[in-house]
């Protein structure tokens, strides 16, 4: 290896002034959780081994993220133990995976849950078996510490997400008629967390616009809501305003009724309700075994995985319901599920940018960045000094078709992605590069259900919800959008389903 | 030529005295007892300065060579000598011995310089006028000096800077021997190059002194800086101005020594005083000691765990012998163990049971330490107290941040605690406020351990007593999920700002 003469100079010049030679600091990193590849196998009809073994089980349980354990925390918790769970990768959990390294526990992508109103019974019944609903108070280290949230728009920061300052009084109007129109849906109790408890086919009109749409009719055109209205679409939905249906964007709003500051969270995000569920049912879990085929036969339901056949009375497919036309013999296409690519990335600090601008807070927020900002890890920390931290960085790719995003989303290397997520820091948080030591990044092809016009009302959903027969759905996207409640609620009422049928027959 | 020579001996007589008393006035600020720092160190300084006009007799050869380095060892040892023992005090155990060590070179030193100066003179004159010239303008530099150091140099410049100028000027006087002397020293050139490099060591010192004095903590801190280190964790600054020290953490102040004694007296003997049988006591912050030695005036105290969170602080405060007076050496006490953690992670996990808490930490000027005033904490912490337990907590000034001390004491109460407000004047302070909280009743104490200087059986009901202007406010209490006490306690500062 040659010295140049450039790096000659600099290295003795740093010797003799005894300053570290400025540079860009070597960032480690790769992408992680990469399950397309199994995922590609399914879609190229991949050839599978024969299976060897057949096993024989009341219920199989397809697919371990929230909904999936769900059914099988129901199922434990109803005193029924004749069943197994098949997930795919190495780590159960699906959007509510973690990671952890030698400075905390992160999230890699669901990390909060708002705290349950008084209808989602199956949440709080959940959230009193983990101590965290105690004689009706919620724990409050779960609860997120303050300050919560903060915005940078026009070159500083705020409190909050919602755009507070430099509003013109025509904004504020909007904002203020909107919040009006917000709670007279909420009082019309049509829009309730689970979605299902409120749905009506009053509300249908709704479905058939989108919220962007739906916005220009109502008159509101102030740029500052508009883009709120988009973070929150792009955040909960993966999907801009434009492609959101806006009964699902009126959803997002109307549904909640906060009886406490929150949210929950912890400093791995869902995935400390995923460990707290492994707790209880990790036993019946079985990572690395991803389902090739499910076939129904006469009186059972065979699934098959690696060299087993799975025979069982039940399966409760819990696995995002695009891949069921792959996986179920005889399963008719689907039209209506649409999908949002995500990127999150995972990036360790060893010290706090000097630009950071406040008091540590839990989630930041750029307006106009195409990006959803990050979430400090160890803001749950009860630590009163910390020094080094985890970002975990969100990034939607809601602009542009999905298939398309999904491509370059493959296509790109980490390289590219790392000084994407760079170039997006960079404009609050000049110095970020020489705080960060290590940026892992991972891709989800199909993170999330997109509730696109006509999503919520689709006839083809609510026949697979309507399914009564031993084969049973129970993923999120039933719901026509994917959070942690609905996937709860999913798998809860699924193993319900099951365990009236068993009782009945008994 | 004359005037010239009578100047460098003005200038050289001046530069020996203010070394001396720069000793002398640090030796003062750092350790106290001014007479006694004074007197040994002019003691050995003259004496010093006797073993150098005795061993000027056994230099023969090379006079004005040897006096040239003379000048120029001064300039460096005496021009660094205040930056040097700044520097020892913060860093090393050594302080007092270094002292003495440089005070005995630098007198020996100034010792050899007029013997030497005599006698290179002495062809030019007679005797008789030698002696006498010399010795007045040795003498007039000392009145110049001993004027200059308390009104210019002091107040303007500071120690260090003040050192490093008269060290400069010692090399000064090198420099232009080597012209004055020219005829008589042979590699006149080299020690023109050697004293150039000098001058520039010294032009960086006090450049560098000037960078850190400039500091935006001198308009903050209003005495002397003595000791100034940035921890991981925070900047820990102590002044002195006369027998008057204080501490500062990142900027706000902890203690004036002058009436700490109300402070950690009201602080501890109310609650203490009222348990029967105290065996465990557990100190939350209070890495300064003081609290320690209040909670050691009970023979009965078994043991005393005392948690903060930063090593810098407790070991400065078990080793500095200026500090270890203040706080009577508590942490050395056996009965004392220090844990250096972060106090809420420590609470959580810890299961040990106290007869009495004391949490003494920052005020909660942000988000992270106020985190050690919420519902979660207080709750965390009263696992802890035994049957007869109690715990006291520092909880700001009722009478400048009235909606703070109350919320502290409404969060108190939220953890289900029953709470017993009271205050005292602190001058330094001002109205300073504590709580006590516990599962049971409190009531005043019968006695208290003797030698108090404050709290006394008599005074005690008046300090339970909250006059109007510092009555109860209706607060709600502080939660991690939402800290109304960081934004009151913001907003009570601001308002007494304006």
């Amino acid at each position: 290896m040659s010295v140049t003469r450039r790096q000659f100079l600099q290295s003795a010049s740093a010797a003799l002034i005894g300053l570290s030679i400025k540079g860009d600091r070597t960032i480690a990193g790769s992408f992680v959780n990469d399950s397309f590849q199994l995922g590609h196998q399914i879609r190229d009809r991949a050839k599978f081994p024969e299976h060897r073994q057949v096993v024989k089980k009341g219920v199989v349980i397809v697919g371990g993220g929230i909904a999936g354990l769900s059914a099988a925390w129901r199922l434990h918790k109803k005193g029924y133990i004749d069943f197994t769970l098949l997930e795919m990768n190495d780590q159960p959990g699906g959007n509510s995976r973690w990671g952890e390294n030698e400075i905390t526990a992160y999230p890699w992508a669901a990390h909060y849950v708002p705290v349950p109103g008084p209808k989602a019974i199956y949440v709080r019944e959940l959230f009193e078996d983990l101590g965290v609903l105690k004689d009706g108070r919620w724990e409050e280290r779960y609860l997120c510490f303050s300050p919560q949230e903060r915005l940078f728009l026009f070159g500083r920061w705020q409190d909050g997400i919602e755009p507070a300052i430099g509003l013109s009084a025509a904004d504020r109007e909007q904002f203020r008629k909107l919040e009006d129109q917000i709670h007279a849906f909420r009082a019309t109790g049509k829009f309730t967390v689970p979605m299902e408890s409120g749905l009506s086919e009053s509300t249908a009109d709704l479905d058939r616009i989108s919220f962007a749409d739906w916005l220009r009719e109502q008159g509101m055109n102030s740029r500052v809501l508009n883009w709120y209205l988009n973070y929150c679409c792009r955040d909960d939905y993966g999907a801009t305003t434009s492609n959101t249906s806006a009964w699902a964007g009126i959803q997002y709003f109307a549904s909640r009724e906060p009886e406490e500051k929150g949210p929950l969270t912890w400093p791995e995000g869902n995935g400390w309700i995923v460990r707290r569920l492994l707790e209880r049912v990790g036993s019946f879990v079985q990572p690395n075994c991803m389902v090739h085929k499910i076939s129904r036969t006469g009186k059972t339901v065979s699934v098959f995985s690696g060299d087993t056949e799975y025979q069982a009375e039940f399966v409760i497919f819990a696995a995002p319901t695009f891949l069921a036309p792959y996986l179920i013999e005889g399963a008719a296409p689907l039209h209506d599920f649409e999908y949002s690519p995500w990127l999150t990335a995972n990036l360790t600090l060893d010290h706090v940018p000097a630009s950071y601008g406040t008091d540590p807070t839990w989630d930041s927020v750029f307006m106009d960045s195409p990006t959803l900002g990050y979430v400090d890890a160890t803001h749950q920390s009860l630590r009163t000094h910390i020094d080094r931290t985890v970002w975990t960085f969100y990034w939607a790719l809601a602009d542009g078709s999905p298939a398309e995003n999904r491509r370059l989303l493959l296509s790109k290397d980490w390289n590219y992605w790392k000084e994407a997520i760079f170039h997006d820091l960079e404009r609050v948080h000049s110095d970020i590069r020489q705080c960060v030591s290590r940026i892992d990044v991972m891709r989800l092809g199909h993170a999330m259900a997109r509730p696109k016009v006509g999503a919520i009302f689709s006839p083809e959903r609510r026949t697979l919800i309507k399914a009564r027969g031993r084969l049973l759905f129970a993923n999120s996207d039933l719901s026509g959008f994917s959070i942690f409640e609905e996937a709860q609620y999913r798998g809860i009422t699924a193993a319900d389903q099951v365990l009236r049928t068993l009782s009945g027959a008994a | 030529m004359g005037i010239l020579l009578f100047i460098t001996v003005l200038l050289i007589a001046a530069c020996g005295l203010i070394y001396e008393l720069i000793a002398g006035t640090l030796a003062s600020y750092l350790l106290g007892d001014s007479v006694l720092q004074f007197s040994t160190i002019i003691g050995c300084y003259l004496f010093a300065m006797g073993i150098g006009s005795a061993l000027s007799r056994y230099i023969d050869r090379g006079l004005a060579y040897r006096f040239v380095w003379i000048e120029l060892l001064l300039g460096v040892i005496g021009g660094f000598s205040s930056a040097l023992l700044f520097l020892a005090f913060a860093y090393t155990q050594g302080f007092q011995l270094l002292m003495y060590a440089l005070v005995v070179v630098i007198g020996v030193l100034v010792g050899l310089e007029i013997p030497l100066l005599m006698r290179l003179v002495r062809d030019r004159y007679h005797f008789r006028d030698v002696v006498a010239h010399v010795l007045t303008f040795d003498y007039l530099g000392a009145l110049g000096a001993s004027l200059l150091f308390p009104i210019l140099l002091v107040p303007y410049l500071g120690l260090v800077r003040s050192a490093m100028l008269f060290g400069v000027i010692n090399v000064a006087v090198a420099l232009w021997s080597t012209f004055l002397f020219a005829h008589q020293i042979a590699a006149a050139r080299t020690l023109r190059v050697v004293g150039l490099v000098v001058l520039c060591g010294l032009g960086i010192g006090l450049a560098e002194a000037k960078r850190i004095t400039a500091a935006a903590e001198d308009n903050i801190y209003a005495d002397e800086i003595i000791l100034s280190r940035d921890t991981r964790y925070q900047h820990i600054v102590l002044t002195r101005f006369k027998d008057d020290i204080r501490l500062f953490l990142s900027s706000h102040l902890q203690f004036s020594s002058r009436d700490e004694y109300r402070y950690h007296e009201a602080l501890i003997h109310p609650g203490l005083s009222a348990i029967p049988a105290p065996r465990h006591v557990l100190v939350l912050g209070g890495g300064d000691g003081l609290a320690v030695r209040e909670i050691l005036k009970y023979p009965q105290i078994e043991s005393v765990t005392l948690v903060d969170l930063d090593p810098e602080m407790t070991r400065l405060f078990s080793t500095n012998p200026m500090l270890t007076a203040l706080n009577q050496k508590s942490f050395l006490s056996p009965k004392v163990h220090i844990i250096n953690a972060d106090a809420f992670p420590w609470v959580d996990s810890n299961t040990d049971s106290f007869d009495f808490i004391v949490i003494d930490f920052p005020d909660p000027t942000n988000y992270s330490l106020g985190k050690l005033y919420t519902t979660t904490f207080y709750k965390a912490v009263a696992r802890h107290l035994s049957t007869q337990g109690l715990m006291v907590v520092q909880s700001t000034s009722p009478m400048f941040a009235r909606d703070s001390y109350w919320c502290i004491a409404e969060t108190l109460k939220q953890s289900g605690l029953q709470t017993y407000p009271y205050h005292l004047y602190v001058p330094s302070f001002g109205e300073w406020g504590f709580v006590i909280a516990g599962h049971r009743d409190f009531q005043l104490p019968n006695s208290l351990p003797a030698g108090l200087r404050f709290v006394s059986v008599a005074g005690l009901p008046a300090m339970f007593q909250f006059p109007p202007d510092m009555a109860p406010m209706p607060m709600p209490p502080n939660r991690l999920n939402d800290q109304v006490l960081v934004r009151a306690y913001d907003q009570d500062w601001k308002d007494i700002s304006h």
